[in-house]
């Protein structure tokens, strides 16, 4: 016996107890696992998402709520291809949708000849033209999980449209995207004149300088516009600094509960135990040593409990990820940092909820506690 | 060795006064029992000897410093002082090996010294057999032995003993009070009881007579103020 193995025994000795308060830690660390990955997650798949597409800018609109939301003149469609150093440009409508009424996708419409349709990886089929019902483009996985095939019919935005082509891609969103032509989607949406963003292909070869010296005329090219690029685009929308700070939140209500089941389950042990920690006292444990018992106990509840909660945690993520409402949006993404960050959070609420009651157990003198038995 | 000065204990805002103006020492290697009928005072005086309570007014002083803070007095516990209460204070989860190790954990000791010590003690008090029961699994007699072996567990100087018999028979009290009375005699310990039994008393050179908390007699005390224990024979009582 040791005082490591002191604490433990004190946890056996209320193993419901333990379990439950262990449980309520690990519910927490699952809640931040599972809140802080799915909305990095989401984040992520857009990030990856629009970077796949070979872009090295986007335009879009200056301080856009949403990916959804932005909304650009296809104007300026014109006047970013003579934009020096730029190779290629695409104007691109995205709309979130369900798909048969099955599943939430992302909808894209890309211009006839976008240099975007080139570099598709079709698995089979092709690209669509120009046709009635319009004709669309499925990525792999959602054409796999409605088991559907080029011919088939489907029906986005309340219209049928017929899959001409079903294209692999690199990440899960676009995975799951439903591609149709511009036209077609602006006419659906009633946006006709405008894209959501135009994604700018610089010429090779790049380097920094050159990147930033063809970013900062696309920037006065683009007055008035936001001009990102692509790997701090995503970063920027703001619904995505929303998401995460509701996230957050919800993770600090989640903890503080957890706080209070450990401040509760040692208040608990301790009320019951202040004959124990009376002997302590009278056999000659100071007040530091005792507290630390407790501390240790609480430590041991939430070590115990973060461990099991990162699992539960990447369970939780990855069941919500592979729901039909979620398939495709939502990503499961854990990261080291994330599981540090709950980890660091578990162990400080650990003794953070022992505090008062290893206050209480030592400001009562050992006579006082042995004369309570 | 313990000096009480002009020591008052009072509780519920002064209602109830349950030491009143007590100056007494206490010397290395006397063998006191402190005596009184119920509610004389003489359970709080014993926790004031020892820390577990502090005094209202009046002052404690150990070696000649004065103790006033708890984490001195843990201290104190930890080395210099061993409690054998009456109803025996042991952990009902831990063995009795384990709880005699419980009073080590702080010491400078291994696990394997630890070990060794609680089971020499809990040897020499003739429970080799019993280590590993629970208190619940042991006798009364056995159980306040178990608690004798954690008072000396870090071989404390003085061993105080709130009514050591109070929870046991005849037989069982003979044997304990022969057992303190031995150990007292050969680690030439401070031993002071807390008791109502005068036959228990009988085993102490120096009495001190407990009434309304106040100190009624102290056999012990001499014209000049100090202790005659030194002067004392110690027997056993007949």
């Amino acid at each position: 016996m040791n005082e490591f193995t002191l604490p433990i025994r004190n946890l056996l000795g209320q193993p419901t107890r333990s379990a439950l308060t262990t449980l309520g830690v690990a519910v927490a660390v699952a809640g931040l696992i599972a809140l802080t990955g799915l909305t990095q997650g989401l984040q992520n798949s857009y990030d990856r998402g629009i970077e796949e597409t070979g872009a090295d800018f986007i335009v879009s609109q200056r301080d856009a709520f949403s990916i959804f939301s932005s909304s650009v003149p296809a104007s300026l469609g014109s006047i970013l291809p003579k934009v020096d150093g730029v190779e290629a440009v695409s104007g691109t409508l995205l709309n979130f949708t369900s798909i048969d009424n099955d599943a939430n996708i992302v909808i894209a419409g890309w211009p006839i000849g976008s240099y975007l349709w080139r570099n598709l990886r079709l698995l089979d089929g092709q690209i669509p033209e120009v046709t009635d019902p319009p004709g669309v483009v499925l990525g792999e996985s959602i054409a796999r999980a409605l088991k559907k095939h080029v011919g088939d019919d489907v029906e986005l935005q309340f219209k049928q449209h017929k899959i001409v082509g079903i294209a692999s891609f690199g990440t899960s969103l676009n995975q799951n995207i439903a591609i149709v032509l511009l036209p077609s989607l602006q006419e659906l949406l009633g946006r006709v004149g405008t894209v959501t963003l135009y994604q700018v292909k610089l010429a090779r070869p790049l380097d920094a300088k050159r990147v930033a010296s063809v970013g900062a005329r696309l920037i006065s090219a683009a007055d008035g516009f936001a001009v990102n690029n692509t790997a701090e685009f995503v970063s920027n929308i703001r619904f995505f600094h929303i998401i995460q700070e509701f996230a957050s939140a919800i993770s600090i209500i989640v903890f503080g509960m957890a706080l209070l089941a450990v401040a509760n389950t040692l208040l608990m042990a301790v009320n019951e135990r202040t004959y124990e920690l009376g002997i302590l006292g009278a056999i000659g444990w100071s007040p530091a040593r005792i507290i630390r018992l407790i501390l240790l106990e609480s430590i041991m509840m939430s070590a115990i409990g973060g461990a099991v909660g990162v699992g539960l945690g990447i369970v939780a993520m990855n069941f919500v990820a592979k729901t039909n409402i979620a398939a495709g949006v939502l990503e499961p993404y854990v990261t080291l940092s994330i599981v540090t960050q709950a980890l660091i959070a578990v162990m400080l609420i650990g003794p953070l909820g022992a505090f008062y009651p290893a206050w209480r157990a030592i400001r009562l003198k050992p006579a006082e506690a042995l004369r309570a038995h | 060795m313990i000096e009480l000065t002009n020591v008052c204990r009072s509780f519920d805002n002064n209602r109830i006064v349950a030491l009143d103006d007590v100056t007494l020492q206490i010397g290395k290697s006397e063998r006191l029992a402190i005596v009184g009928p119920s509610g004389s005072g003489k359970s709080t005086l014993l926790n004031i000897i020892c820390g577990l309570d502090q005094p209202t007014s009046g002052a404690v002083r150990f070696e000649g410093h004065p103790i006033e803070s708890r984490t001195a007095w843990a201290r104190i516990r930890a080395h210099q002082i061993g409690i054998v209460f009456q109803n025996f204070c042991l952990i009902p989860g831990l063995t009795a090996r384990e709880n005699v190790e419980l009073a080590m954990l702080g010491q400078r000791l291994d696990s394997a010294a630890r070990r060794k010590r609680a089971l020499d003690l809990l040897d020499r008090l003739e429970l080799a057999g019993r280590v590993n029961l629970l208190p619940a699994e042991l006798s009364g007699g056995e159980r306040q032995r178990v608690a004798i072996a954690r008072a000396l567990a870090n071989e404390p100087d003085i061993l105080v003993a709130d009514e050591p018999t109070g929870s046991l028979d005849q037989k069982s009290s003979h044997l304990i009070m022969k057992t303190l009375s031995d150990l007292q005699a050969s680690i030439a310990l401070t031993l002071i009881l807390v008791t109502h039994d005068q036959s228990v008393a009988a085993y102490c050179s120096r009495q001190i007579v407990m009434s309304d908390g106040r100190v009624a007699s102290d056999t012990g005390r001499t014209a000049g103020g100090g202790s005659a224990s030194d002067r004392a024979v110690v027997t056993d009582p007949p």
